[in-house]
């Protein structure tokens, strides 16, 4: 088949698994943006997200809703939990970055294996009536529209809550200037609590579309953080529009990387698209320029 | 059979040593987190098994798993210590899940997920296997001492304590600092080798981020920038493991355990002492 027949289809895969790599990049880099540290254990979430939706549907047999809006407020909690124990008693210390990066991962890998330890390593299904249409050019799943419905919707609400709120605009604050942020009387501790808690929706959602469309299994997490990871930084890890664009153009590079080399490559891909912007354009097609300070 | 038992285990907590404290090089004297020294681990034990498999002695083999584990590293050095901010950190992460892609991939070279099985020992008596892993890594680790004691080491440390001052005083510090990873990760490649040729096996799991957390504890728990706090560290944290497996459960869960205990010990050490129990300096 002709490389240009193939190509819209190409397209299409790549938008959906961009959709997936922007959702979890967008809450990377709302984290990043407000909290200024590497937020790697959102790829905890995104599994704690996708295995209590696979608890709630299999083993107490409720409906997609609600079994969506209980996994949300699960991921909800273990995020808030997580920055009680951990990230609060770290930023009290004046951690550096590396230890707060450091503890994410560690937090990421800790929940693959306590998920491993509840559920064990071998991969689920949540069964879902998919069916396709033929577009001609191209074929798409039911999911796969629900995937793309979904994130336009949640980023569009992201959008406007950073933009118009009170909310959005205390989360600007404190991201600009912590200290000047206090002075007027904004509760950093507050600030970051919300943050988290909308990293989580953001990052639920996320795994619960990628167990619907792929399995489960307990480190499904630890790879697509790190899409969502390298898609913040090509969009520019400081602007989270930009880290959706950043999704959506490794999702696609890798699609369309594919028919030229193995599928198993599409790491290898994202990963050199990954070095060549940190060397020649660290702060990402939409970030501001980086300071030098650190 | 006990005997064999307590064999293993010592033979792992060596290699576990010399990988810590190379590790340790390059992550607490020099002050580069990098993520990535499984990485050149894995690759070291890749060159390792692929050269004995077919024909190469294996002292040729585990030099140049050093050698080429160092050449690689230099290469990643060379292009990413200049990075601003944690971005060395996280290009570091990269490069281990670059290198689970291509060993995954590479089927002709790698047999891909299949792994290399048949890998030849070096002795087969695992006793004398032991005296040997000791003798290497003994002399390995007695290196990084050396060199951590001299005019380089200061130097790298000076580097990691304020790196702008150690410029101002006419140090170049991109060619430290690569030679520090240079050095680190040679070492790596040797204890791969040493791994590669006791469990007589490799595959891409060897990359797995698991494997380099459990490091990462043993180098923060013992104390960063402490080469005895490593050693006691691995040794009592590898008997608090082994204790482990007296409890009847699945071989699985156990692993899980492990890394649940210890990645436990690691967060609450990060919050209460961030420097490690024999440590000097935090990173």
């Amino acid at each position: 088949m002709p490389f240009t027949d193939i190509l819209p289809q190409l397209l299409v895969n790549g938008l959906i698994a961009g959709a997936i790599y922007a959702l979890a990049a967008s809450g990377f880099s709302l984290v990043y943006y407000v909290l200024k540290f590497q937020y790697f254990s959102q790829g905890a979430i995104m599994t704690i997200g996708a295995y209590s939706f696979f608890a709630f549907f299999t083993f107490l047999k409720i409906g997609y809703v609600a079994a969506g809006i209980l996994s949300i407020i699960i991921s909800i909690l273990a995020a808030l939990t997580i920055n009680w124990l951990v990230y609060r008693p770290l930023r009290k210390r004046k951690a550096t970055p590396v230890i707060l990066l450091i503890a994410s991962i560690v937090l990421l890998i800790f929940s693959s294996s306590f998920i491993l330890s509840l559920f064990g390593s071998s991969a689920k299904t949540i069964p879902f009536a998919n069916k396709a249409y033929d577009f001609g050019i191209f074929t798409i799943t039911l999911l796969q529209i629900w995937i793309i419905a979904s994130s336009i919707i949640l980023f569009f609400v992201l959008w406007f809550v950073l933009k118009f709120t009170r909310l959005g605009k205390a989360m600007r604050a404190i991201a600009d200037n912590k200290d000047v942020a206090q002075i007027v009387g904004i509760n950093p501790e507050k600030i970051y609590t919300f943050t988290f808690i909308i990293a989580s929706v953001l990052g639920a959602v996320a795994g619960v579309l990628l167990g619907l469309e792929q399995n489960l299994y307990p480190r499904m997490g630890v790879l697509i953080i790190v899409k969502g990871f390298i898609s913040a930084v090509v969009g520019g890890i400081t602007s989270v529009p930009g880290s959706i664009i950043g999704g959506l153009t490794i999702g696609i590079v890798e699609n369309i990387g594919i028919w030229f080399l193995p599928s198993g490559y599409k790491d290898v891909i994202s990963f050199t698209i990954l070095l060549v912007f940190l060397l020649f354009r660290p702060q990402g097609i939409f970030g501001k320029r980086l300071r030098d300070d650190s | 059979m006990i005997l064999d038992y307590f064999v293993s285990i010592i033979i792992y907590s060596l290699i576990y040593i010399l990988i810590v404290t190379s590790l340790n090089l390059a992550y607490g004297f020099t002050g580069l987190v990098n993520l990535g020294h499984m990485a050149f681990f894995g690759i070291g034990a890749y060159v390792s098994a692929l050269l004995t498999i077919h024909g190469v002695p294996w002292y040729i083999a585990m030099i140049l798993a050093g050698a080429i584990a160092s050449i690689l590293g230099t290469i990643m050095a060379a292009i990413t210590v200049r990075l601003k901010g944690d971005y060395f950190q996280v290009v570091t992460l990269g490069l281990v899940f670059m290198a689970i892609a291509i060993s995954r991939n590479w089927i002709s070279l790698t047999r891909g997920a299949l792994g290399l099985p048949g890998v030849p020992s070096i002795i087969s008596n695992k006793f004398y296997y032991m005296v040997f892993v000791f003798v290497i890594c003994a002399v390995c680790v007695f290196i990084i001492n050396l060199i951590v004691k001299s005019k380089t080491g200061r130097i790298f440390q000076a580097i990691r304590d304020d790196e702008t001052a150690a410029a101002i005083l006419g140090k170049n510090t991109y060619f430290y600092k690569v030679l520090s990873i240079l050095i680190s990760t040679f070492f790596a490649g040797i204890a791969g080798s040493l791994f590669v040729h006791y469990i007589n096996f490799v595959d891409p799991t060897i990359f797995d981020l698991e494997f380099f957390v459990l490091m990462l504890s043993f180098l923060i728990i013992g104390g960063v920038a402490s080469i005895k706090g490593t050693i006691i560290s691995v040794f009592v944290l590898e008997s608090v493991y082994e204790s482990l497996r007296f409890i009847q459960i699945s071989p699985e869960i156990i692993g899980a355990l492990r890394v649940m205990i210890f990645m436990g010990m690691l967060l609450v050490i990060l919050i209460i002492r961030p420097k490690g129990m024999f440590g000097k300096v935090v990173i």
